[in-house]
């Protein structure tokens, strides 16, 4: 068998790779295919550790690679970026996750690269590093500003790109219109290799991916477009946003050559506004119009009802955001 | 095992869930509690800390995680029994009302105006939407950041 290696939360490296499942001190020895036995932790832990579990202390994991991630995920422990999410847990009257994945220590999460032809965002690139590094570069705009506007600056500097986009009960992710409108492709590391999703596809089978998945980067196609962002948070700032649109459009003398229009925090999941980019394409990039048009077609959302705002009152602020967005693009189309 | 953590230059061993919030060891287990618990969930700022020197929440993040971290508190910003030019300005004018807010503030305020040394007011806003008074104290706060720069220049 060719065991694992980890490293606890708690700094200790093991040769031979366990971790403990569900608090109990069985421990579980996989290979890298995921293949599992169960055994009796006392082999192979400390006496630390071991009263550890009989604590009934959870664990954060460490591993050193892509399959050593996987492997634990297949065995029930939940991957942690800036954990933002899991440790509010409490406060949505959930448990803790008992194993807990840190995926800091996973150095090609960190890459980002931007050049002519594509901008690859690792998953565990932070939303503040996000926002310095895409702001120059017009087609990335939007989701510069979506990334260098959420929450506010304490969570930007800890929560990730991954992190969002994985969390799927996340309904106000500034990130995933952002990314929609950018035509982001998803690259997830399984079991039977890499995976390449286009973000709508992964929005729609994200909640299902359960263990099977790993987030690796994002991938951006460049091109000659620009790119805005608009959110209405209930606070000018520091809050998340009841609706956001963001879009990425080619203007060529004036006209829309081509448009991607992107909804969040409406509906449960972000979309595209397909509808209203049909009617746009091929006329004059125009701000009014656009509001117009946008108020002729939001009866195709279904808006969520939730405590920051009702399901009417999102809708209503849709066409004004559209216009807000085409108003950031207007100077430079 | 153990948990080792560097809070304000002091290296601390701890037996504890590794999921446990940051804010609860410094609170409950060091007595550090400048950092208030507030809202818990990142928004309101009033357990702001520095790790490795950028200010977060210390409330979502798990100890776990900040092993070989540098944290430091409000209680660690300057030594003892002396404060750091944005405490020693709050007190100047007279800032703090009801004290929720203010270690927070102070952590925050402190590593922008490293970064950003004459901040225009709006600037200071911006650097603050993070950290909420409840006593709506802003102006004075941000008239206090504005005035280090007079007191600079004289």
């Amino acid at each position: 068998m060719d065991a694992c290696h980890f490293r606890c939360a708690e700094g200790q490296a093991f040769e031979k790779g366990h971790f403990e499942r569900e608090q109990t001190r069985t421990c579980a020895l996989f290979d890298k295919t995921g293949a599992a036995e169960s055994i009796d932790c006392s082999l192979f832990i400390s006496g630390a550790a071991k009263m550890t579990a009989q604590n009934g202390f959870g664990q954060i994991l460490s591993p050193l690679s892509v399959d050593e991630a996987l492997a634990a995920m297949a065995h029930g422990a939940v991957p942690i970026a800036g954990a933002t999410w899991v440790m509010r847990a409490p406060l949505r009257h959930e448990p803790l996750p008992g194993q807990l994945l840190s995926l800091s220590g996973l150095n090609d999460l960190h890459d980002l690269t931007i050049d002519t032809k594509c901008a690859s965002l690792g998953a565990m690139t932070t939303h503040d590093k996000l926002a310095v590094a895409l702001a120059p570069h017009a087609d990335l705009s939007g989701l510069a500003a979506a990334a260098g506007n959420s929450a506010n600056p304490g969570i930007r500097r800890v929560a990730t790109l991954g992190g969002n986009i994985a969390t799927s009960a996340f309904a106000a992710s500034d990130l995933a219109p952002a990314l929609l409108a950018a035509d982001a492709t998803v690259i997830l590391a399984t079991a039977s290799g890499q995976k390449a999703l286009p973000m709508e596809t992964f929005l729609a089978s994200r909640a299902g991916l359960g263990h099977g998945g790993l987030i690796l980067r994002v991938e951006i196609p460049r091109s000659p477009r620009n790119a805005a962002h608009a959110r209405l948070p209930m606070r000018k700032a520091g809050d998340y946003p009841c609706a956001i649109v963001s879009i990425s459009v080619s203007v060529l003398a004036g006209m829309i050559a081509d448009i991607r229009i992107a909804v969040g925090a409406v509906e449960p999941t972000a979309r595209r506004w397909t509808a209203l980019e049909d009617r746009l394409i091929g006329t004059a990039y125009d701000p009014a119009r656009a509001e117009a048009e946008a108020r002729k077609l939001t009866d195709g959302f279904t808006a969520r009802e939730a405590i920051d705002a009702p399901g009417w009152y999102r809708l209503s602020v849709l066409p004004v955001l559209l216009r807000r967005a085409f108003l950031k693009l207007q100077a430079g189309v | 095992m153990p948990i080792e953590l560097n809070i304000n230059g002091d290296t601390i061993t701890l037996e504890i869930d590794p999921r446990t919030p940051l804010l609860d060891v410094l609170r409950d287990r060091q007595r550090l509690t400048g950092a208030k618990a507030v809202c818990r969930e990142g928004f309101c700022g009033a357990c702001t800390v520095h790790v490795d020197g950028q200010p977060v929440p210390s409330c979502l993040r798990p100890v776990g995680m900040l092993q070989g971290c540098r944290i430091v508190t409000v209680e660690g910003l300057a030594p003892s029994g002396t404060l750091n030019r944005v405490q020693q300005a709050f007190i100047d004018h007279d800032v703090v009302q009801c004290g929720m807010c203010f270690p927070g503030m102070v952590m925050t305020l402190t590593e922008f105006l490293d970064r950003e040394p004459s901040p225009s007011r709006d600037q200071i806003k911006t650097a603050l939407v993070g950290n909420i008074c409840r006593c709506t104290g802003y102006e004075r706060i941000i008239d206090a950041v504005l005035s280090m720069q007079t007191e600079a220049a004289k």
